[in-house]
């Protein structure tokens, strides 16, 4: 922008808005990522308070969270559940995600509706219901329960990025490979899947951290013998907080990162192919 | 010092558990014969629960941390149990939970109102005195569905850095005088002592709050004295909450427990109390009907009336014993705190679980709807 | 050809997915909405206590109240940030995206935490004002409504930043740019040209943003006070505290209908399909 008084009434209003727009974009950019920061920060204070700035560094808050039986249990419960959970929302999703791209159900849209429901239906109201009908069929507290709940509530997200992925796949590629003798599932295999596997590494991931983020339903569904670390975070946050709970939030946020980092390796790998 | 008697209590635990369990290798019907003459129930052979597990429910925080130091360790130490905690306990919880069948708790921490209410309800497995040593305890604190396990009492906690000490608050009509004592009020969500306060607040003599809360303008006497305070009221529902509440002065003074008040003073919080009408009251553990564990759970509420051990609670949270002969290892500087000490109660009364045990329910139902309006 | 399968053949895939969902989600749903009309006994006596105590009224309005406030907060903070995404240079769209999508996948109940933290009364914000002299006293941001918005706003801003995003980047610049050489004034030419062009998107997110608020459950119930409780709220208590499923059935299915006709009613004015799920 060249300055000074040539500027009309608007471009001046313009450079003003300009300014005023940045400086919005750097509150509103503090304003999501600042408070994960501090917490990443407290983590690692040495004061016993969840106080900012901390008074000093320390680890023993991490100590604290590994060297404690409770936390550990409820972590390793936790990947107990995400690891078969994501696995599961993923073969599942996919699947269906290829049979709703591939086939031509007449009821092609009112099916996608439906597997996108768990994700549009208030939480509340699934872990409700989940948690009622569990308690009928003994699979309350339980980690077949838990993993069941949780791949419901997983499968939508798979189901989205696949769909998404094979919508831009040329299903003439198939159609050729199969006229040249190749069977569906070698077809799938050969051809389909590596193109799609970003999406599905996507899904895969996103799955994954979705089960481990996962509070409302595992606090209806979970009991003391069984319980997801989101549950034992809950409750501690509504007792006795101290800086353990940072530090906890602190791995449950590097874990998103990384699953974001991954995520968008993948992508970036599969645009590359692409092109 | 304190180490040292824990040295000894391991030592001489571990001698009685050697005895028992030499005698239980000779044979079952032994062992048992070795138990009744010897005054040892069963339940507290070495190794008898060994890969059992039994759920511990109670109030969070400190005191949830004495209990866990103070009976479950042991317990589990000594019997291979392995002792789950959960909490915070929450009457219309552990109501709804054992209404369900099966219920997630084996052993609770409840306040006597609730054990009195429940008991009409049939909420709690009726204990099996042959695997307790009720004999340790005063008799007022056995109950045929539960064992007290502390005394302690309500009491009027202020900020000393909002309110300093010699000036602070000394009756619930003080408290509730927002231009006195300026700041937030910090009160227990929950209708079980709010109402009694509510009405020591309006002017009623304490000996009179149960004649008064017995009619219908009485309760709505004490409902309308809260209004009268509710904008500046912060409720708290976990004990951790209150101290937290009162230590960073988000709340100037209000109602808390004597054992919290301790708790965040000793580690350098700048809170105090008065036993000016406080309102003492007592905890039992309980077996929700239906729970399954009841051998291991048993056995954890037997550990809670040795006397070594709830020394050794009292000494982290200072609330009273209820094994008289638990006294005698208390640390001298914990005495002034206890509610039971008896200065302190003369300067308060006991809560009337009598009126509770018909009144609860209708009043929680009453106080929720309150709440939310 | 050996092994080939129908176009319809494919259409079996669509099966387990759908099975685990007809019986872990659509059947425990649907038991739970019948608890309305079946519980305590047969009959719409649920629905005449949600009408008749006000408690429960001022709930659902409490809830609708906070929900819209947190889709205008929304609008008027994602709006700008939206707008310097799709149209500044390739380097500020990276950043802005990643500090979009960084919260967006990290849990709701970490990102509560941290505003607990920070909205304390020794917190960091209490602590900034009061070093700025622009308070003498520590704030009350927290456990009251203040806290709810500024949490919900925080935590639902990805769900307007996205549609606003993505329709923004459509938006043919090159007319309100000939509109300013003509020489009306930027802010006419932006309500006149670019606003409406930008309108579909604000209303997905903003339909988005408030169908999510309606059913918030773990901000309120950290942040939020005795007095801000929201309908999601009243459920869980009326279950785990209660015991009461009837009336929850009855919450929950004033809850389902509510998010499904705002649902309706965006299809019918914007069309298409709401861009779903957490990206």
């Amino acid at each position: 922008m060249t300055g000074g008084e040539e500027l009309s009434a608007a471009g001046r209003g313009a450079v003003w808005w300009h300014r005023l727009r940045a400086l919005i974009c750097v509150l509103v950019g503090l304003y999501l990522v600042a408070p994960l920061v501090i917490v990443l920060i407290i983590s690692f204070s040495s004061a016993p308070f969840l106080s900012f700035p901390p008074p000093g560094l320390s680890l023993q808050w991490y100590d604290n969270l590994f060297g404690n039986p409770v936390w550990l249990r409820s972590l390793i419960t936790s990947i107990e559940i995400l690891v078969p959970t994501s696995i599961l929302a993923t073969l599942l999703g996919t699947a269906a995600a290829y049979g709703l791209a591939r086939s031509r159900l007449p009821a092609a849209a009112a099916i996608q509706g439906f597997l996108m429901a768990p994700v549009v239906v208030p939480v509340i109201i699934t872990a409700a219901g989940i948690f009622g009908f569990f308690r009928h069929i003994g699979l309350n507290g339980t980690l077949p329960g838990l993993i069941l709940a949780h791949t419901v509530l997983t499968v939508p997200y798979v189901v989205a990025t696949v769909g998404a992925a094979l919508s831009v796949v040329d299903a003439r590629l198939e159609d050729a490979a199969r006229t040249l003798g190749a069977s569906p599932l070698v077809c799938f295999r050969r051809i389909t899947l590596p193109l799609i596997l970003p999406a599905v590494l996507s899904g895969l991931l996103f799955a994954m951290v979705t089960s481990f983020d996962e509070l409302i339903v595992s606090l209806f569904i979970s009991t003391p013998r069984v319980r997801p670390v989101t549950v034992q975070m809950w409750s501690n946050i509504r007792g006795d907080v101290d800086p353990t709970i940072a530090a906890i939030a602190t791995l449950l946020f590097g874990f998103s990162l990384l699953a974001l980092l991954a995520d968008h390796l993948a992508r970036r790998r599969s645009a590359g192919g692409a092109r | 010092m304190k180490t040292m008697s824990d040295g000894l209590e391991h030592f001489l635990s571990s001698l009685k558990d050697a005895q028992v369990s030499r005698r239980s290798v000779l044979g079952g019907g032994a062992a048992l014969a070795a138990a009744g003459v010897l005054g040892w129930p069963a339940a507290a052979r070495a190794g008898a629960f060994d890969g059992q597990t039994v759920v511990f429910t109670s109030w969070g925080g400190s005191y949830q941390d004495a209990e866990k130091a103070a009976y479950c360790e042991p317990f589990a130490k000594k019997t291979g149990a392995t002792v789950l905690q959960d909490g915070p306990m929450n009457n219309a919880k552990f109501r709804t939970m054992v209404e369900g069948g099966s219920p997630d708790w084996d052993v609770v921490d409840v306040t006597i109102e609730f054990l009195y209410n429940g008991v009409e309800s049939g909420l709690f497995e009726k204990l099996d005195r042959s695997k307790i040593h009720t004999d340790r305890l005063k008799p007022e604190f056995v109950h045929d569905y539960g064992m007290g396990c502390i005394a302690w009492s309500y009491n009027i906690g202020f900020n000393t850095n909002l309110i300093p000490k010699g000036k602070h608050p000394t009756s619930w009509a003080d408290v509730f005088d927002l231009k006195k004592f300026p700041g937030q009020r910090l009160m227990r969500d929950r209708v079980a002592p709010q109402l009694e306060i509510g009405l020591m607040a309006d002017g009623v003599e304490p000996a009179k709050v149960y004649e008064v809360l017995a009619t219908e303008e009485g309760i709505k006497r004490a409902f309308g004295k809260l209004d009268s305070i509710r904008d500046n009221v912060v409720w708290w529902e976990t004990n951790s909450q209150s101290q937290q509440l009162l230590a960073d002065g988000e709340v100037s003074c209000g109602t808390i427990l004597n054992g919290r008040v301790y708790d965040a003073a000793k580690k350098g919080a700048p809170i105090d109390l008065d036993w000016g009408q406080n309102i003492q009251s007592v905890d039992y553990l309980v077996i929700p009907k239906g729970a399954k564990n009841l051998g291991p759970a048993h056995g954890l509420i037997d550990e809670m009336t040795v006397a070594e051990n709830q020394a050794k609670l009292a000494n982290m949270i200072a609330y009273s014993p209820t094994n008289p002969d638990a006294f005698a290892s208390i640390d001298k500087e914990i005495a002034p705190w206890l509610s039971t000490k008896p200065e302190n109660a003369a300067k308060g009364f006991v809560i009337n679980a009598e009126f509770w045990r018909e009144r609860l329910d209708e009043l929680a139902q009453r106080w929720s709807e309150w709440k939310l309006s | 050809m050996q092994g080939s399968l129908k176009p319809g053949g494919y259409g079996l895939l669509v099966l387990p997915a759908c099975a685990l969902l007809l019986v872990f989600f659509a059947y425990p749903v649907f038991w739970l909405l019948l608890r309305s009309i079946s519980e305590p006994h047969w009959g719409f006596a649920n629905f005449q206590v949600l009408y008749e105590r006000s408690i429960y009224l001022k709930v659902l309005l409490n809830t609708v109240v906070i929900s819209l406030l947190v889709t205008l907060c929304c609008a008027v903070i994602g709006y700008p940030l939206a707008y310097t995404m799709a149209h500044g240079g390739p380097r500020v769209r990276r950043l802005l995206t990643f500090v979009v999508l960084v919260p967006f996948w990290t849990s709701i109940l970490v990102r509560t935490f941290a505003w607990m933290v920070i909205l304390q009364r020794q917190g960091l914000i209490n602590d900034l004002l009061l070093w700025l002299g622009l308070t003498e006293r520590p704030l009350a941001l927290v456990y009251n409504r203040t806290g709810v918005l500024i949490g919900m706003t925080q935590i639902l801003l990805p769900f307007m930043i996205f549609p606003l995003y993505s329709v923004m980047l459509r938006i043919d610049r090159s007319c309100s740019w000939a509109a300013a050489t003509l020489g009306a004034p930027p802010l006419r030419n932006f309500l006149r040209i670019y606003l409406p062009l930008s309108l579909p998107g604000l209303m997905t997110g903003g339909t988005l943003v408030f169908i999510v608020s309606l059913g918030y459950f773990i901000t309120p119930a950290l942040l939020g006070g005795q007095r801000d409780i929201m309908i999601a709220q009243l459920i869980e208590q009326q279950i785990s505290n209660f015991g009461n499923w009837g009336l929850a059935g009855a919450l929950s299915l004033v809850l389902l209908a509510g998010t499904a006709l705002c649902l309706a009613l965006v299809r019918r004015f914007v069309g298409g399909q709401a861009p779903w799920g957490r990206r």
